[in-house]
């Protein structure tokens, strides 16, 4: 921040200034958003990004391994797999499948999850004390499961495993958000705000919001790694998007019937889930400890 | 101990690891302490039944038929000749429509948990098993299904006029007209020898349902449990008639993925394997513990157009298709070039193969050229149904119904690429209700007549196996007439007008006789691979 | 005090498993295909026996005496008929679940063994070399794909160095005739000649599932461990325990570890229930004769009495040994005992 300052009072930077002062000071942090920086991009402009299309094939081109192998060549980076499609554009246009299905799903999950927790935090009584026993049930089946036995009702494929999986998502969301809303709602700035005759709404998007927004994020992005967690597990047991899209645990699944002779197959969709959930779990992790660390002073 | 990187944090877990390799020795670990004539095949499926007479599908006939029972006659794999099996004598009375076999005497049935024969194999046993597919009102022909599908696919129950019980151990077959192919069918892989015995045990029990769930036959190794999903266990039958069995147990591990049957194969997990991929025979080829036999296979790969449903049953359309897609490329991308360009439905090993038949070459301009005549506009959208399982015909329809895919993209023709799960798929199937379908056919005797009857006549429309609905009165009248004679260059001309019929008409596409292959462990012996379909352990040992 | 928390607890619990009951009754109703069908597993039964499931399943009346009828035949262990094996999918999931709960308990008991220690190290030195090398670590095990994880595992160590087999709980080649569905219960109580041989083969079949598992999730038990260590650590009670005189070690001993690992027990506890379903995928690529293989198999081969019961089967496993958990890490930690109201 500028120091040299012409007035007396001094810079207060605002909570979010803070916590990204704070966020900054990781480097490990903020490789993890450098990465996942690249796959939003990668997410944005996948076509103008890959060399080839994920599904063109070169028939002259079958299996060939990556660069790097002495039988590879540079005009297939990360080789091909067995219908000569390019691996490279495949696991491009697949990381942009199972991302932007993840981050969509997150914020439905987000938007649904809020508006319930927050009428939930409002009110009292009977409703409220079922709903939290039904949550406190869901909660401990973990997401994945609920997932499996959604799909296994609605039958497999991308749309039901994404509704499957939001419907999975939502009720972490409720918790975080009743439980916020019930705790700021008893605090001052609250009641002031309700002295002043502000309506319920307006308490909950002016007032109270603004406080949970960061909680929120973290939650979004522990509910984005599971997200592709899940996502990519229903695709690799074939659950999920099935074969001609290109999603990364649906390419992974591809791979596993020539594991052995084409291991690249394998190794890079897999090394491509593995980065994702890294940078999505390290940028977490950064705005967690940096929140924690705002909270704490 | 943990100072740099991240598998730091798993130290105590992989020393823990390696100390308890170092206790094993590295040795092979999974020959420890197990009976030594035991053997473990990796098979693709479940069988669907203990009976091979009521499922043709090549998984519970490899599962069943050489490991339960016996048939009268046997094909030699290597000469095609008839060779004696429960019949040890047959002859053909002079009207060329009489058979009379003479039936092998202390043939003993298998002793298991739940039934102990009294007595040995005997004509009742004969006459049982082949009246129970063969008449309707048979006590046992409606049981578990009443469906026999490869006798009724040659219509065989109709062949047969009679079948009398001449003494305990001779019985003479009548047949309704002379065919051929008759001695060929009842040494196929489906002819089993049942116990009738047995068979009136369970009657009177009130469960007859079981014959075909617990089974009693005379093969060489007899049932003990079967776990879906999971694995089937056989053990030797002591009093086998073909002498002493050397393994003993037998299991068929069900791993339905080729590429962890390959796996298991290479960890010795298996000793031998089904269907190995074509896409990691080269890996095998290089283990030095592993054999890998390879056979011309008797089968046929194609893709079957609908032809009863429009625009389908256009003959241009159909032929328009079939040029625009290169069938080399196919089989090199699907079989691995382990597998013969298909010009009809016979294999070149066969011995009516014709080897001037006309094929088709790929010619993207010509196709379109043709769709346009027939009016089928741009953009027109089709079906491809792909088995979702791998068969020796076709080891992946799915990846061949991609690369079709492709090439009808450049003929602007968009396909939708459509599969269930294996029971869904071909009962779908038989409802009729696809574009297209890539399936295929093993032939389970040497004669020509199993490739074109099953797969082309009218009558197999309701049986089942005429994927194209395709029904022509010519071609039906050829193969019938083929069939009344017994010297083979005259049945080839009538083979070799069939040809010509499908080559005009197109009901299919052949697209290739896959190699069959079969791996092993090198340790085991005299594991032939057998070209009718059908996995053999009789004379199977383990070093 | 605790008899009510008990009390309200065993209401919780039989009130979800009741919902659950209804969910599993209502799937029958929501799977494509006849209702009948889905609730008994007959397929097309003929006229007789139609009538007769028809009566049994009260299909005529209203669908909340149809909904008591099921629950009554699921008390009475009668779940229905898998259509894909045709065997009671009672006794299917009996015989499938103690797979499951072994290699879970397996992997939980690794994890543990690995996670509190290396948490509780990195937690002392926090941040410090030690703890950024656990930590990068950890945030790697716990962001890999299980189902990757098992991958590399196999091609690794069963392929190309041929130590470890890759599928199943045992060679099939032994016979161990299934009692308790424990394979080292099982071998134990056999009669087979070679035991000792047959509990190493079970052995060696166990490593490379209970390793995929227990890599990411002692990650994850890491992870939790070390963040309550360093609470502790900078917490005022230690500072005061060491300022009293005390030596670092002895404040930790004496004061830190009881303090640092009780809070956190119910979110390791809540890893049990990722840990089952990371157990279900890996079984699917370990051929592991479990639960979640065989749920899974059941959802390839639309097997809908097999999906339900099966569905019933694993939520009231997960919700039974949560709550559990619960009961018993309130027992051991007085802080919790304030509030009733059950938070997790």
């Amino acid at each position: 921040m500028a120091q040299s300052n012409f007035y007396q009072e001094g810079h207060y930077p605002s909570p979010f200034q803070q916590t990204w002062k704070e966020f900054r000071k990781s480097h490990i942090a903020l490789f993890g958003l450098w990465i996942f920086i690249c796959f939003v991009l990668i997410l944005l402009f996948a076509p103008l990004i890959a060399p080839y299309s994920a599904s063109g094939q070169d028939t002259e081109a079958l299996l060939l391994p990556p660069a790097w192998d002495p039988s590879g060549t540079v005009v297939y980076l990360f080789g091909t797999d067995s219908l000569g499609r390019d691996m490279l554009s495949r696991v491009i246009y697949g990381s942009r499948t199972t991302l932007g299905i993840s981050l969509l799903m997150v914020v439905m999950a987000m938007l649904i999850g809020f508006s319930i927790g927050a009428f939930a935090g409002m009110s009292k009584g009977l409703r409220a004390s079922i709903l939290n026993h039904l949550l406190d049930s869901i909660m401990s089946l973990p997401t994945l499961l609920i997932a499996i036995i959604i799909v296994a009702i609605v039958g497999t494929g991308l749309t039901n495993c994404m509704w499957a999986i939001t419907l999975a998502l939502i009720p972490q969301f409720i918790h975080l958000t009743r439980d916020l809303v019930r705790t700021e709602w008893h605090k001052e700035y609250v009641t002031a705000a309700r002295l002043d005759g502000a309506s319920k709404t307006r308490i909950l998007f002016d007032s109270i919001l603004p406080n949970m927004t960061e909680r929120l994020v973290v939650a979004g992005t522990m509910a984005l790694s599971t997200a592709i967690l899940d996502i990519s597990a229903l695709g690799f047991l074939n659950l999920g998007a099935q074969a001609p899209v290109a999603e990364l645990g649906t390419l992974l699944s591809e791979g596993l019937e020539l594991a052995y002779i084409a291991p690249w197959t394998i190794a890079i969709p897999g090394a491509a889930i593995l980065l994702m959930l890294m940078s999505v779990n390290l940028v977490g992790d950064g705005i967690r400890s940096a929140l924690r660390y705002r909270l704490q002073q | 101990m943990i100072r740099n990187d991240k598998s730091g944090a798993y130290t105590p877990l992989f020393c823990l690891v390696i100390v308890l390799f170092s206790l094993a020795g590295c040795s092979e670990y999974r020959r420890t302490g197990v009976s030594e004539s035991g053997v473990v095949y990796c098979s693709e499926g479940d069988p669907s039944t203990f009976n091979p007479q009521l499922d043709a599908s090549g998984t519970t006939v490899d599962a069943t038929s050489h490991q339960l029972y016996d048939r009268l006659l046997e094909i030699n794999p290597k000469s095609n000749d008839l060779v004696p099996a429960l019949a040890t004598s047959w002859l053909v009375r002079d009207d060329g429509k009489t058979y009379v076999f003479q039936l092998r005497r202390d043939v003993q049935f298998h002793t298991t948990a739940y039934f102990t024969p009294q007595r040995s194999l005997n004509a009742d046993d004969v006459i049982f098993s082949i009246d129970r597919w063969r008449l309707v009102g048979h006590p046992y022909h409606q049981v578990n299904g009443g469906e026999y599908p490869y006798f009724a696919s040659l219509g065989l129950a109709q062949l047969i006029k009679e079948v009398r019980r001449i003494n305990g151990y001779r019985i003479e077959i009548e047949l309704n007209r002379p065919d051929s192919s008759f001695l060929a069918n009842m040494a196929t892989n489906f002819a089993v020898v049942q116990s009738a015995e047995y068979a009136e045990h369970l009657l009177a029990a009130g469960t007859p349902e079981l014959i075909d769930t617990q089974p009693v036959g005379t093969g060489p190794y007899k049932f003990e449990s079967f776990r879906k999903g999971s694995y089937i266990r056989y053990r030797r039958h002591e009093q086998y008639w073909g002498g002493d069995v050397a393994i003993d147990p037998l299991i068929y591990s069900i791993t339905p993925r080729s590429s962890m049957r390959i796996a298991k194969l290479i960890t010795g997990e298996c000793d031998a394997i089904a269907y190995p991929a074509h896409s990691e025979l080269q890996i095998l080829e290089q283990r030095q513990n592993i054999v890998l036999d390879e056979k011309p296979g008797l089968n046929v790969g194609f893709w079957a157009f609908n032809t009863i449903k429009p625009p389908f049953d256009d003959a241009r359309v159909r032929r328009a298709l079939a040029l625009a897609i290169d069938k080399d490329t196919l089989i090199n991308a699907v079989y691995f070039g382990s597998a013969e360009r298909a010009k009809g439905l016979l294999p070149p090993t066969s011995w009516a193969y014709q080897s001037s038949q006309r094929d088709i070459s790929y010619n993207p301009v010509l196709a379109r050229q043709l769709l346009d005549e027939a009016g089928i506009p741009k953009g027109f959208s089709m079906d491809v149904w792909a088995m979702p399982v791998e068969r020796a015909y076709n080891p992946n329809a799915r990846r061949m119904a991609e690369l079709i895919q492709g090439y009808l993209q450049a003929i602007d023709i968009n396909v939708n690429i459509v599969s269930f799960e294996w029971s869904t798929f071909r009962r779908k199937l038989q409802e009729g209700t696809h574009d297209s379908v890539l399936i295929g056919w093993s032939a389970d005797s040497g004669d020509p007549d199993n490739f074109y009857r099953p797969l082309l006549s009218c009558s197999a429309i309701f049986s089942g196996t005429n994927r194209a609905n395709w029904c022509n009165e010519e071609f039906d009248k050829l193969i019938d007439q083929a069939l009344q004679y017994t010297d083979f260059e005259q049945r080839k001309l009538f083979y070799h007008m069939a040809n010509n019929i499908i080559s005009d008409d197109m009901p299919l596409v052949p697209i290739a006789h896959a190699f069959r292959y079969q791996a092993y462990q090198s340790q085991l012996q005299n594991f032939e691979l057998n070209p009718y379909g059908g996995v053999s352990f009789v004379g199977v040992s383990k070093k | 005090m605790m008899t009510s928390y008990l009390l309200r607890r065993i209401n919780l619990l039989l009130v979800t498993l009741f919902i659950l009951t209804i969910a599993s009754y209502a799937l029958a109703y929501l799977f494509p295909g006849e209702a009948l069908q889905n609730l008994s597993g007959q397929l097309n039964p003929n006229d007789t026996t139609y009538a007769a499931l028809s009566e049994k399943y009260a299909m005529d009346a209203h669908p909340i005496f149809g909904f008591f009828t099921y629950l009554g035949h699921l008390l009475h262990g009668d779940w229905g008929t898998s259509i894909n094996s045709g065997k009671p999918v009672l006794d299917e999931i009996l015989s499938h679940l103690p797979a499951t709960l072994e290699l879970s308990t397996y992997a939980l008991f690794m994890s543990l063994l690995i996670g509190i220690p290396v948490g509780f190290w990195a937690g002392i030195r926090f941040h410090r070399s030690v703890d950024y090398a656990v930590m990068t670590g950890s945030v790697v095990g716990f962001s890999i794909p299980v189902f990757w994880l098992a991958l590399i595992l196999i091609m690794l160590f069963s392929l190309n160095l041929g130590l470890l087999p890759m599928s199943g709980r045992i060679s099939l080649l032994f016979d161990i005739p299934e009692r308790s569905g424990f394979i080292v219960l099982d071998i134990l109580l056999s009669d087979v000649p070679n035991k000792r041989e047959a509990l190493y083969n079970a052995f060696l079949h166990m490593i490379l599932p209970t390793l995929s598992i227990t890599i990411v999730t002692s990650a994850v038990v890491m992870r939790i461990t070390r963040r309550s260590v360093a609470d502790v650590i900078q917490s005022d009670y230690i500072k005061a325990a060491i300022a009293r005189g005390l030596s670092r070690t002895q404040a930790l001993w004496r004061h830190g570890v009881r303090n640092a690992l009780l809070p956190i027990m119910p979110q390791i506890v809540m890893q049990f229930t990722v840990l089952l379903t990371n157990a279900m995928i890996v079984e699917l690529i370990f051929s592991w004769p479990g639960i979640g293989n065989w749920l899974l198999q059941a959802i390839y081969q639309r097997d809908y009495p097999a999906i339900s019961g099966g569905m019933l089967a694993v939520s009231a496993v997960v919700i039974f040994f949560t709550l559990t958990m619960d009961v018993l890490v309130r027992a051991l930690n007085p802080l919790k005992r304030r509030d009733v109201h059950g938070t997790i």
